[in-house]
């Protein structure tokens, strides 16, 4: 009842401009029919939907209908609320097709194992009336770490000088989150550059996203191990070292005729990993770990952990220079 | 080394099929003390499912399927000569397995290791296993079991079967 929803707004937000009332959801199945103005109401809590979610990819905005932007009455506070929806999707790592799914218990029981560690994004879950999993999550205030190496406004000497080492300090951090999780012998499952959020003020890592799962055997962490070396890779570079970015960077021809196909990625094959062609100051043991994900490499990391131990070594020496 | 105990790693797969059917090829006429076909558990994820229920109709369902796979290469040793007093079959349950109640189980974590581990304890002395043929990419991603056996098999002979 749209009165209701007035009446939760004239008591806790007396001062609210709103003219218009939605209603209260208890059941949020259909999550399509919830949008601006509604309350969703978990147990005794309270949440004024502001807007659907969305993910912008390739130049396209993506509405997210599971995932509400909210405000919570009670507390104030604004909240994401990520509902229920099982999807299956393809998802595209170079030129395989895995099959992926959505899943909001592992979400929801990731969410309660990283409780307090602020190197993972925060929150908690409870069920809806119709038993629906809502997954409650803090808003992390900050950029994606991409975003912000990309945006420092340096040549890239300057930046793998005077830059880089604290940002690769940081990246192992969040690499030790991940070693957290698969000790625990759960996958984050969708490593990727947009995942791992730089939050403003505090400068801290945090991973976003756990909901990701698909089927791996024998070698389950093998996704997330290659999303963490993709990162490092792009930070090394400071930014996807492809051909055309190369030529768009203004790197000389007598460079570029150097590569090779052992240079590139050996599952995204228009990406350069043997960075140190291109930029020769990158130390070699560092180089070294990039070229794990080469496809003259005949030996990949098995485990976070063997990756921990060679960065650790690589930062040492970074910052002795 | 000797060839007395074989354990031949089985998946169900076509692959596998070709690994009995080859062990079966060359120990018809061979005096042998036993031949294992060994499947080890591969738990669906329930992740991917909506409710434990239909989880469990899923494990129940590969379960029985697999098992029918394990009497039919065993049917197939035997056809093909093998004494059926040197064949075992083992379903190697999975610790998370919901119809199996054991300490002896597969953790999911590499089915390569498993393999090996219950190849030390049954002191076999060669390891049979089909083999897909993956990408170095796909092996990067995805891993191989096959490979992971050929990389740390220790003390023991492996056929690997195209």
């Amino acid at each position: 009842m749209s009165s209701d929803v007035k009446e939760l707004i004239n008591k806790y937000m007396p001062d609210s401009q709103m003219s218009r009332f939605g209603k209260i959801f208890t059941d949020t199945t259909e999550f399509m029919n919830i949008d601006y103005s509604d309350v969703i109401q978990i147990e005794n809590g309270h949440f004024l939907v502001l807007k659907n979610e969305q993910e912008r990819r390739f130049g396209l905005v993506d509405p997210k209908y599971w995932v509400k932007r909210c405000k919570h009455l009670e507390s104030g506070k604004y909240q994401l609320l990520k509902l229920a929806f099982y999807e299956t999707f393809p998802m595209h790592i170079g030129p395989f097709e895995i099959k992926c799914y959505r899943s909001p218990r592992k979400e929801a029981r990731i969410l309660d194992l990283v409780k307090g560690d602020m190197r993972f994004m925060q929150g908690y879950s409870k069920n809806d009336i119709e038993g629906n999993n809502v997954r409650v999550l803090d808003i992390i205030r900050g950029k994606r770490l991409d975003v912000v190496v990309h945006d420092i406004p340096v040549d890239h000497k300057t930046y793998f000088h005077e830059y880089f080492p604290d940002i690769f300090e940081k990246f192992i951090g969040a690499c030790e989150a991940i070693r957290f999780l698969h000790s625990h012998d759960e996958k984050h499952g969708d490593v990727r550059r947009d995942h791992l959020w730089v939050e403003s003020g505090t400068g801290a890592y945090r991973w976003i996203d756990f909901d990701y799962a698909f089927e791996l055997y024998e070698n389950p962490f093998g996704l997330d191990i290659f999303g963490l070396e993709s990162i490092l890779v792009y930070l090394v570079g400071k930014a996807n070292l492809t051909m055309q970015t190369l030529l768009e960077l203004g790197i000389e021809n007598s460079i570029l005729n150097t590569l090779n196909s052992g240079d590139y990625s050996a599952v995204i094959g228009n990406r350069v990993v043997n960075v140190k062609k291109i930029y020769n100051y990158i130390p070699n043991p560092l180089n070294n770990i990039l070229m794990h994900l080469s496809s003259s490499s005949s030996v990949f990391y098995e485990s976070v952990d063997e990756m921990l131990v060679d960065m650790n070594k690589s930062l040492k020496e970074i910052r002795s220079l | 080394m000797t060839l007395d105990k074989i354990l031949v790693a089985f998946d169900g797969s076509e692959n596998s099929f070709k690994a009995v059917e080859y062990v079966a090829n060359i120990m018809k006429h061979y005096p042998i003390d036993l031949i294992l076909i060994l499947y080890v558990e591969r738990l669906p994820d329930k992740d991917l499912f909506r409710d434990d229920e239909t989880w469990l109709s899923q494990c129940k369902k590969n379960e029985v399927e697999m098992t029918e796979k394990l009497s039919s290469a065993k049917e197939n040793l035997i056809k093909q000569g093998v004494s059926t007093d040197v064949i075992t079959v083992q379903y190697f349950a999975s610790c998370k397995s919901p119809f199996h109640d054991t300490d002896i189980c597969t953790t999911g974590r590499s089915i390569g290791m498993d393999i090996l581990r219950i190849r030390e304890e049954g002191n076999f002395d060669t390891v049979v296993i089909g083999r897909r043929g993956v990408s170095k990419a796909e092996e990067f991603l995805f891993g191989s079991v096959s490979t992971k056996v050929v990389q740390a098999a220790a003390d023991c002979t492996v056929w690997v079967v195209n």
